[in-house]
């Protein structure tokens, strides 16, 4: 885990992953241990780690689905100011294709889409970015604190 | 990972626990699907779940479609408050 700054009013964390399923625990740790360290409210703590969570599933699921066995990694950096967290994800997969990136329709019994659907719940944005070389995809998601 | 499984008569009740995500979801099909295609009724014990994400959430709903297909059922109990919340999110999609 490196700490990028950490003046009073602002605080962030970063941290990599191998891309990979059994590093979503890894994933959901490490945003525990962030959580306690920046004092974030413990009613949203467990929301905010499923959002986290489903964001870094996508990333294995969607942008390495053809890659399964790649040596990638993913970063995630959680930031921490007085009023607002944000939570960036990036990734060298599969460019995203925004247009693709929604929750299905209600009638569709289907479960999938359903992580992007409890990201949209939990979070007050989400954005969509190219990533600043090496990184391909930058994921960014706030939350009014 | 090994999830403990007892027998009542015809209903197999699955005792979950742990965090269920992408990772592990595959173990928890392949020990439900065979008790359901079993022509069992299924019930997945939830009390020790710390932790469940939208993968969970298609086992569960995967389950219960193959289990109307086998005219049997699969029911939820001692739901852990970590998976009921995640549930009463689920519901407002599903």
């Amino acid at each position: 885990m490196s700490t990028e700054s950490t003046n009073q009013n602002n605080l962030s964390e970063k941290k990599d992953f191998l891309v990979r399923s059994s590093s979503l625990k890894d994933v959901r740790n490490f945003s525990r241990e962030v959580f306690e360290k920046f004092k974030i409210n413990e009613d949203l703590r467990e929301e905010l780690v499923l959002a986290i969570a489903e964001a870094a599933q996508n990333i294995v699921k969607h942008a390495y689905r053809d890659f399964p066995d790649t040596q990638d990694r993913m970063a995630v950096r959680i930031s921490c100011s007085d009023k607002e967290l944000e939570i960036a994800f990036f990734d060298k997969g599969k460019p995203v294709e925004k247009s693709k990136v929604k929750h299905r329709a209600i009638d569709d019994v289907k479960p999938g889409g359903l992580g992007t659907f409890f990201i949209q719940e939990i979070m007050d944005s989400i954005k969509f970015k190219e990533g600043d070389k090496p990184w391909i995809n930058n994921l960014v998601l706030t939350k009014k604190l | 990972m090994k999830f403990k499984v007892t027998e009542n008569e015809n209903i197999s009740t699955v005792f979950l626990n742990g965090e269920i995500d992408m990772d592990i979801a595959d173990n928890v099909r392949e020990v439900i699907f065979p008790l359901i295609d079993s022509g069992k009724e299924v019930h997945l014990n939830m009390k020790d779940v710390q932790y469940m994400d939208s993968s969970g959430i298609s086992v569960i709903v995967e389950s219960n479609q193959r289990a109307k297909e086998k005219n049997t059922k699969v029911e939820l109990k001692e739901v852990s408050q970590p998976v009921e919340k995640v549930l009463a999110m689920a519901r407002k999609f599903l």
